[in-house]
C-alpha cells in the first residue's frame, strides 16, 4: 500500500517538546498516524498532549517501552547529526530529518554510519514521508492529498505541496509523498525510491520533481531505463537557469554543481519519462 | 563563505603549510614599504572574492621600486563585477619549475571529502577546457576513518610524482585535511603548489570555503571574515537564518524553502523578469525572522514591489502574518506587496491579514508573479 511506512509503523519523535516537534506531533497525531512517544532529554517519565504520549530521555528507552520503528527529527541543526546517530544505533528502520541545513561535514559522518547499517534515512531538511488516510510521519500539510495509486518523490518539500495540491484539484490520488530533502548531502536518492515505487503493488505511476544541482535526476534517468516498467513523469524545476543570467549567480555560491542543469530533462526524456514543463502539465501526464 | 586569498593563507601559514612570504596593503604607499621589506621581485594580487582577476590585470609581477606605485595605482583602479579592490597582498616572487594542483573538495553526492591531485597546476587549470584535458586523480575519504598515507602514496604513484617529493605532498596534503575539518571547509585548495630550485613544495595560491550551515560554531574566527566577505544584507540573513541571494532584477521576492525559490525564479524568467533579492526563510521560521527578511526587501531600492511566496509545511502561515505584521506596523511600506500564502494554518494566516491596505493576494504561484511582472512593468511606463 506504501513505500518507507505503512499503517503499522510506530512513529516516534526526536525533539517532541520543542517548538516545532511539538505542533507537528498535534498535526501527526490528528491526521491518524500510530504516533507512540518521543524523546527530549532531561524531560524523561513526562507526557504531553494531555497524557496521550509518553517522553523519553533517549531512544533507547522509547524503543524499549514502545517499539518504534520510525524515528521523525525536529531537533535543531546542531544537534541532527547526533540525532540521527542516536537512531541508527538503535536499529530505528526509517530516520526521517525534517531538520535541515546541516553542518556538511556532520553529515559526511552520517553517510559513512548509514552504510554499515540497516537503517534507511529520508531527508535532512526533507517534509517527511506521507501515506494518505494512513500516515503522516512529517510536516505535509493535512489535507492536500487524496488516497491513491501515484507514487510522488521530490526534492523539494514545497515544490512536492505544489505538486500535491495540483494533483488533489485534478482529482487524482497518490500511493505516497516521499520528500527527500533539500539539503546538499541527503539520504535516499531518486534512485530508491523509484525502485521502492516499481515493487509497491499500490503504485501504478510515478511522478518526480527535481530541481538544479548535482545530478541525481540523472543517475534515476539510466535506473529508469533499464529497471523501471511503471510510467515515469518528471517535472524539473530550474532547466532554463542553464541559458539564463542566473548562472552566475549560482555558480558563484559554489555549493551547487551546475554541470547538469539544462541536461536533465534529455536525459530524463531519453529514458522514456514524460516531461511536465510546468507543474500544471502533470496532470495532463498522468490521465495520458 | 569563501574566504579571501589573504585570509586562507593566514591559515594555511598557521597550519603549517610553506607559502612565500607576503603582507597586506590597503593602499599605494603601504604596498612600497611592504614591498621593500619583503624584497624585489615582488607579485601584487588584488584580494576580490570575484573570478576573473588574473585576466583583469590584477595579478602583476613587478621587478623593482621604480614600478611599484604605477602598477598598485592600477590595480587598485580595478573594478570586478562591479566591486572595487581594497586590498592587495604583496608576495615574494618565486622561480619554479612544475606547478601541481592539490585540494580536499567534497562530493555531495557521495556525501565525503574528496582528495584531489593533479600535475596540471596553475591559472588556468580550473578553466573547463583544461580541467577537462589534464589528468586529475582523486581519492574519497570516509570521514569516519580520516585522510590516510596510503590514499596520498596511490594519487602520487599513480601519476609518476618524483619520490623525493613524497614526503612534503604527504605532510601537506594531511594539513590541508586537518584544515578542512578544524575550519567546517567545504574546500581548501592549494592552486598552484610549486617545486621550488630548492626542491621545496610551496603554496603559491590558496582558496578556502567555509560552509555557511557550520558558520554559527566556528566563533569568533570566522565573525572577522564575515564583516571583510559578507554584504550587509548576507550579514543580516546569517543573523536571521535565512538564505539571501541578490540579482540584477527588479523584483523583491521572499520563499519559504528552495524548491519554490527555484518555481518563482522560473515563472519570472519564463516572463523575461529577474527578481533584485531572493530570501529563502526555510522550514519553521519564526516571525522575527520573517519580519527582518521583509524589512530587507522593503528597504531595497532596486525593487519596486515585494513577492511574498508561501506554501507552508513546517513554515506556519499564522507565523508569517505575524512576522509580515510586525513589520507592517513599524513602517509603511513604499511598494505593494503581493502574496500567496497556503499549506499549515493557512486560513487563519489570510484571516489576520485580510484587512491590510498594502497586500494584494494570491492563489497560485504562477497568478502571483504574473501580476507582480505587470504591475511593475505598468509602474515603468
Amino acid at each position: 500500500m506504501s513505500i518507507l511506512i505503512n499503517a503499522d509503523s510506530r512513529i516516534m519523535v526526536q525533539g517532541i517538546t520543542g517548538r516545532r516537534g511539538r505542533f507537528h506531533s498535534l498535526q501527526m497525531l490528528k491526521s491518524g498516524s500510530q504516533i507512540v512517544g518521543g524523546t527530549s532529554p532531561g524531560r524523561g517519565g513526562e507526557w504531553c498532549f494531555e497524557g496521550r504520549l509518553p517522553i523519553f530521555d533517549t531512544v533507547r528507552e522509547c524503543v524499549e517501552a514502545t517499539n518504534a520503528d520510525v524515528s521523525v527529527i525536529f531537533v535543531p541543526p546542531h544537534a541532527t547529526a547526533d540525532a540521527i546517530l542516536e537512531s541508527i544505533d538503535n536499529g530505528i528502520k526509517t530516520i526521517i530529518s525534517i531538520t535541515g541545513s546541516i553542518p556538511l561535514q556532520d553529515m559526511m559522518i552520517v553517510k559513512s554510519a548509514l552504510k554499515n547499517s540497516d537503517s534507511i534515512l529520508v531527508g535532512p531538511n526533507s517534509p517527511g514521508v506521507l501515506v494518505p488516510g494512513i500516515a503522516n510521519a512529517g510536516i505535509f500539510p493535512s489535507d492536500i492529498t487524496l488516497q491513491g495509486n501515484v507514487g510522488v518523490v521530490s526534492r523539494s518539500g514545497t515544490l512536492c505541496y505544489e505538486v500535491l495540491d495540483t494533483l488533489k484539484q485534478s482529482g487524482i490520488g497518490v500511493s505516497t509523498a516521499v520528500g527527500i530533502g533539500d539539503d546538499p548531502i541527503i539520504g535516499i536518492d531518486f534512485l530508491t525510491c523509484l525502485e521502492l515505487f516499481e515493487f509497491d503493488p499500490h503504485t501504478d505511476k510515478i511522478v518526480m520533481i527535481g530541481g538544479p544541482g548535482g545530478d541525481n535526476e540523472l543517475k534515476a534517468a539510466s535506473y529508469i531505463s533499464e529497471n523501471v516498467t511503471k510510467p515515469v513523469i518528471a517535472y524539473v524545476v530550474g532547466e532554463r537557469f542553464a541559458t539564463s543570467l542566473l548562472r552566475p549567480f549560482f555558480s558563484k555560491s559554489g555549493m551547487l554543481s551546475l554541470d547538469s542543469l539544462g541536461k536533465k530533462t534529455s536525459g530524463l526524456v531519453e529514458a522514456g519519462v514524460l516531461i511536465a514543463d510546468k507543474l500544471s502539465e502533470i496532470p495532463t501526464l498522468i490521465n495520458k | 563563505m569563501k574566504l579571501q586569498e589573504y585570509q586562507a593563507k593566514s591559515i594555511l601559514r598557521e597550519a603549517g603549510i610553506p607559502l612565500p612570504n607576503s603582507a597586506l596593503a590597503t593602499n599605494a604607499v603601504q604596498v612600497k614599504r611592504v614591498a621593500a621589506e619583503i624584497g624585489y621581485p615582488v607579485v601584487l594580487k588584488a584580494q576580490t572574492l570575484e573570478p576573473g582577476r588574473g585576466r583583469a590585470g590584477g595579478v602583476r609581477i613587478v621587478q623593482n621600486e621604480d614600478e611599484i606605485e604605477n602598477v598598485s595605482n592600477g590595480i587598485f583602479k580595478l573594478v570586478l563585477n562591479h566591486r572595487p579592490i581594497h586590498s592587495i597582498l604583496v608576495e615574494k616572487a618565486f622561480t619554479f619549475s612544475k606547478e601541481y594542483y592539490l585540494a580536499i573538495t567534497s562530493d555531495l553526492d557521495a556525501g565525503t571529502p574528496v582528495l584531489r591531485l593533479s600535475e596540471a597546476g596553475g591559472a588556468t587549470f580550473l578553466e573547463p577546457e583544461s580541467f577537462r584535458d589534464a589528468l586529475v586523480v582523486e581519492k574519497h575519504i570516509d570521514i569516519n576513518y580520516g585522510l590516510k598515507d596510503y590514499q596520498i602514496r596511490e594519487l602520487m604513484a599513480s601519476l609518476r610524482i618524483n619520490p623525493i617529493f613524497w614526503k612534503q605532498f604527504q605532510q601537506i596534503a594531511r594539513k590541508i585535511y586537518a584544515v578542512y575539518r578544524q575550519f567546517d571547509a567545504t574546500l581548501v585548495e592549494i592552486n598552484s603548489l610549486v617545486e621550488s630550485t630548492q626542491d621545496q613544495l610551496f603554496a603559491l595560491d590558496a582558496k578556502i570555503s567555509i560552509d555557511n550551515q557550520s558558520i554559527f560554531r566556528q566563533g569568533s574566527f570566522c565573525e572577522s571574515f564575515e564583516s571583510a566577505n559578507f554584504s550587509w544584507e548576507e550579514r543580516q540573513a546569517l543573523k536571521f537564518d535565512v538564505d539571501y541571494q541578490s540579482f540584477p532584477g527588479d523584483i523583491g521576492c521572499m520563499v519559504n524553502g528552495m524548491g519554490l525559490a527555484y518555481l518563482t525564479l522560473d515563472q519570472l524568467l519564463s516572463l523575461n523578469a529577474l527578481p533584485s533579492a531572493m530570501i529563502d526563510i526555510h522550514g519553521g521560521a519564526t516571525s522575527t525572522s520573517i519580519s527582518s527578511a521583509l524589512e530587507m526587501l522593503l528597504v531595497d531600492t532596486r525593487s519596486k514591489v515585494v513577492v511574498i511566496n508561501i506554501f507552508g509545511g513546517m513554515t506556519r502561515c499564522d507565523e508569517v502574518a505575524q512576522g509580515i505584521l510586525q513589520t507592517l506596523e513599524a513602517n509603511q511600506p513604499k511598494k505593494p506587496i503581493f502574496i500567496r500564502l497556503e499549506g499549515t494554518n493557512g486560513d487563519s494566516g489570510l484571516e489576520s491579514l485580510f484587512n491590510n491596505e498594502n497586500l494584494t493576494f494570491f492563489n497560485t504561484t504562477a497568478a502571483l508573479v504574473n501580476a507582480a511582472v505587470a504591475w511593475q512593468r505598468g509602474d515603468e511606463q
